[in-house]
């Protein structure tokens, strides 16, 4: 449960101008949106006719704590999820929502009731129907406080689950919820047989009690080593962004679970597996461009970025003036660049860059000015200096202390925090303190709201509840949102009620500059995923409701 | 029999009831540990969720609104029935989680064990007593052996052997290939650890005057080393034996983790971080118990090589 907040997702993003050819380009040139750089690095595909069977092994950084898609909170997780486990709807790379187990669906005027006439052609992979009773079961379980169930807070607007008719599904909510589509798209809420949740507890564990409607049924879990994944044979409900219909293409495939960098890789270049997730910035020219292999990156939209979050209730970052020194005393951008070796973009906000509802017009605006941090600083009164040369102020230093839970830390992302401590030492005699805390004093310190600062990337989910749960009322502030900045507050909840798209958007491109020029955020870097793969392998892509690679449902294997 | 049976009620016996007092003193050790840890258990499995009454929900399904010492007593009385409980973040029995860890652990380091002795007994009966230069170069290997980071050798080995030469697959637990990477892996630092101590005990052993005795009555050097001076040089590296199990169910965990294996490693690293206690403690208990076990082994042990402790 503790990697609610900090998904676990891989970094390394390459500029889509390195990776898009000329006349891939003109190819593309009918495809806008996010997360489209992926196709420039498939193999040309054009003429070829997708081959049916075979099997794939895929190695992957994580294995799952627990792989019960409304129990999981580790982002990738859900690599692996997807595969067994559909949603109601899907969400397109453009940002809008195509048709899933929901033929079809609307929402009300009063943005309060939401419609959804269902597939019946639909059947669990335990032999249970789908229908709209099963959906609610889902539903209303998930919800239900008494479980614990952490996917339940994505339907906290909901007032009441109702199966019109067999096929037919109605919510009602207490207010207009501009996330619910998203939040009904995400695999957090994918469907599973109401007979394997009655049957209640061990689902984390997998196997095939673990049954969904996905296009692979879950045939075994190794612990420590691999989960087996078997071709559902009836599927014919894929989402509305897939490429075929019918079944998945591949008859098996193995997903091994290799957590080192250097053994992945190992493992690929030496034709040991056919695909891997997770490549380190160095390890990345040997696939790169590479006769035999593939590499694709993936979109930094449906995740956060990796971002500094300032609880300004606390001294010394009570003060704005202390928080703007200490955003725009480093040089982010070229600790990015030498960190990750240019593999990921450095970040504005904390809403990923391909986000459709990212505020593009933040870039620039704010970054390294020592000349102001330092008047800003003096200003502020930090005028003193002690023998280390850090700031003070009536005898007290200027520091403030980053405390980033162990479980989190990894791609050198404490590496990136150092480098942005001995800037700040160095720009400002500011002193940034980095401290790795455990899961459980993260807990406690968010529980007592005396955390500082919080280094994290947050689950896919809608931009305005990454914005909610990252910097709004009841975000990690909340035990102290009283002391909180009301304006930001105020955006984001507007942003979560309004009634059309352009008011939504209005208030989340102004949640996001607000968070920026008060320095309560500091974005980092844009995290996005990288598959490294055989150049036989076809159909790779990153799904858009979480920036991580699709399901195996449109791969294929060319002889 | 009568001696067997007198080892058994001298030696075994009470080292197995003090084997209890061990576990025992083991768990509750780790269970006051985890307690220490800042922050509550609601908190850790709450995560960032909030809404009103989910902590309550948490804890009561867990239990954990109850004193710290009834859980304790709970806890205990329930290990002594066998029911090591329920993993709060894989929310799947214990017993189920580690049970079917414990053979893929206990088969690697088992075969790196062995493998281990095989390498020391080989580089020190070879090298001890020897020139200058072979001598050197053995201890230069095993220095090397011993210093190096087990995941690095890992990967060192995977380079080589894997990735380039694809003699053995990179993971799994599939078969006897898959098992040489890995124990070889573990191996090494153990056998360069144990391969010094023997052979400085083969040195001192040597210059003893029952191998010029030995020598005197015609036998060749081999067996002289294998049958007379291995035997008496011995005792000090099955002492250190005990040590050594420790060192490899450690380096097991990392093990596994390069070469992407089951077994305890994963389970372990992942509850300590997420402080689910119910896994550690059990985790806890099985090394106390493992540990109790070696030790009593190697007792008996000294007893067959050196056959003077038979009469005390």
């Amino acid at each position: 449960m503790y990697a609610r907040s900090n998904s676990t997702d891989r970094s390394g993003h390459h500029k889509l101008s390195e990776q898009l050819t000329a006349r891939r380009l003109m190819l593309l040139a009918g495809i806008a949106g996010a997360g489209m750089s992926l196709l420039a690095a498939q193999p040309a595909a054009a003429n070829e006719t997708p081959r049916s069977g075979g099997t794939l092994t895929f190695g992957v950084t994580t294995e799952p704590v627990c792989f019960d898609p409304h129990r999981s909170v580790q982002q990738n997780s859900y690599i692996i999820i997807r595969n067994y486990v559909d949603s109601l709807v899907a969400k397109n790379a453009d940002g809008r929502f195509l048709p899933w187990l929901a033929k079809s669906f609307q929402k009300s005027a009063d943005g309060k009731t939401y419609d959804f006439i269902l597939r019946d052609d639909v059947v669990f992979h335990d032999g249970e129907k789908f229908d709209a009773a099963a959906v609610k079961t889902n539903f209303d379980h998930a919800r239900d406080a008494k479980n614990a169930v952490p996917a339940g807070e994505l339907l906290q607007s909901i007032e009441q689950i109702e199966a019109v008719a067999p096929h037919h599904l109605r919510l009602h909510l207490q207010q207009p919820d501009t996330a619910l589509l998203e939040s009904i798209a995400s695999v957090r809420l994918g469907l599973l047989s109401p007979k394997a949740l009655q049957a209640g507890a061990q689902l984390c564990g997998g196997g095939p009690a673990l049954a969904g409607t996905g296009p692979f049924r879950f045939a075994g879990y190794t612990r420590g080593q691999s989960v087996a994944l078997e071709r559902n044979a009836a599927y014919n409900w894929g989402p509305g962004y897939a490429k075929h219909n019918g079944p998945a293409y591949l008859e098996k495939a193995t997903i091994r679970f290799l957590p080192e960098y250097s053994v992945r890789a190992g493992a690929l270049s030496s034709g040991q597996i056919d695909v891997i997730e997770g490549v380190q910035p160095t390890d990345v020219g040997q696939f790169k461009d590479q006769p035999g292999f593939q590499f694709l990156t993936g979109p930094s939209g449906a995740q956060t970025a990796f971002t500094l979050n300032i609880n300004n209730t606390i001294e010394p970052a009570t003060d704005v003036r202390v928080r703007q020194a200490l955003r725009d005393g480093a040089d982010i951008e070229a600790l990015v660049k030498s960190v990750y070796r240019g593999t990921v973009r450095r970040a504005w906000s904390n809403i990923g860059p391909d986000n459709p509802l990212y505020n593009k017009a933040l870039e620039g605006s704010w970054g390294l000015n020592v000349a102001k941090a330092n008047q800003l600083l003096d200003e502020a009164g930090w005028t003193g200096r002690d023998a280390q040369g850090y700031r003070t102020k009536d005898g007290k230093r200027l520091g403030i202390e980053v405390g980033y839970p162990q479980p989190f830390v990894r791609d050198s992302r404490d590496v990136l925090i150092q480098g942005v401590q001995a800037q700040l030492r160095k720009n400002l005699g500011f002193d940034l303190k980095l401290r790795i805390i455990t899961g459980g004093e993260w807990g406690q310190q968010l529980r007592e709201g005396t955390w500082t600062i919080y280094p994290n990337t947050y689950l896919p989910a809608d931009p305005v509840r990454e914005l909610e749960g990252n910097i709004g009322r009841t975000g990690f502030i909340r035990a102290v949102s009283d002391k909180g900045d009301k304006e930001l507050f105020g955006h984001i909840e507007s942003a979560l009620r309004a009634t059309t798209a352009d008011d939504k958007l209005k208030h989340v491109h102004a949640a996001q500059k607000r968070a920026v020029d008060q320095a309560v955020i500091v974005p980092l870097f844009a995290a996005s995923y990288q598959l490294a793969a055989r150049d036989k392998v076809r159909g790779l892509s990153f799904e858009a409701q979480l920036d991580s690679p699709s399901n195996l449902y449109d791969v294929w294997v060319a002889p | 029999m009568t001696s067997t049976r007198a080892m058994i009620t001298k030696r075994i016996a009470p080292r197995l009831l003090t084997g209890l007092l061990v576990a025992w003193g083991a768990v509750t050790a780790a269970f006051i540990g985890m307690h220490a840890l800042p922050g509550r258990v609601e908190d850790i499995l709450a995560g960032d969720m909030s809404w009103p009454g989910l902590r309550e929900a948490i804890a009561q399904e867990w239990g954990l609104d109850q004193s710290v010492w009834s859980q304790y007593v709970g806890f205990i009385w329930r290990i002594a029935q066998g029911d090591f409980g329920t993993s709060y973040v894989m929310r799947q029995p214990v017993a189920d989680v580690i049970g079917p860890q414990i053979w893929p652990t206990v088969h690697l380091a088992l075969s790196a064990g062995i493998l281990a002795v095989v390498l020391a007994v080989l580089a020190a009966t070879l090298t001890a007593g020897r020139g200058r230069i072979a001598r050197a170069a053995a201890s230069l290997i095993e220095l090397a052996c011993v210093s190096a980071p087990v995941f690095w050798i890992g990967l060192l080995l995977l380079l080589a052997f894997s990735f380039t030469l694809r003699w053995f697959p990179v993971s799994g637990a599939d078969g006897w290939r898959a098992l040489v990477l890995p124990a070889v892996t573990l191996a090494l630092p153990t056998a360069g650890l144990l391969a010094q101590v023997l052979r400085e005990a083969m040195e001192k052993a040597l210059v003893q005057p029952f191998v010029v005795t030995t020598r005197a009555r015609g036998i060749g050097e081999t067996l002289l080393r294998l049958r007379h001076v291995l035997r008496h040089a011995a005792l000090p590296a099955v002492t250190l034996g005990g040590w050594l199990v420790g060192g490899l169910l450690g380096g097991a965990v990392i093990t596994e983790k390069v070469f992407g294996r089951p077994g305890l490693g994963t389970v372990t690293l992942n509850a300590v971080l997420s402080q689910d206690a119910p896994v550690v403690l059990a985790v806890v208990m099985l090394a106390a118990l493992i540990h109790v076990l070696a030790s009593t082994a190697l007792d008996v042990a000294y007893v067959f090589i050196d056959p003077r402790l038979k009469v005390q």
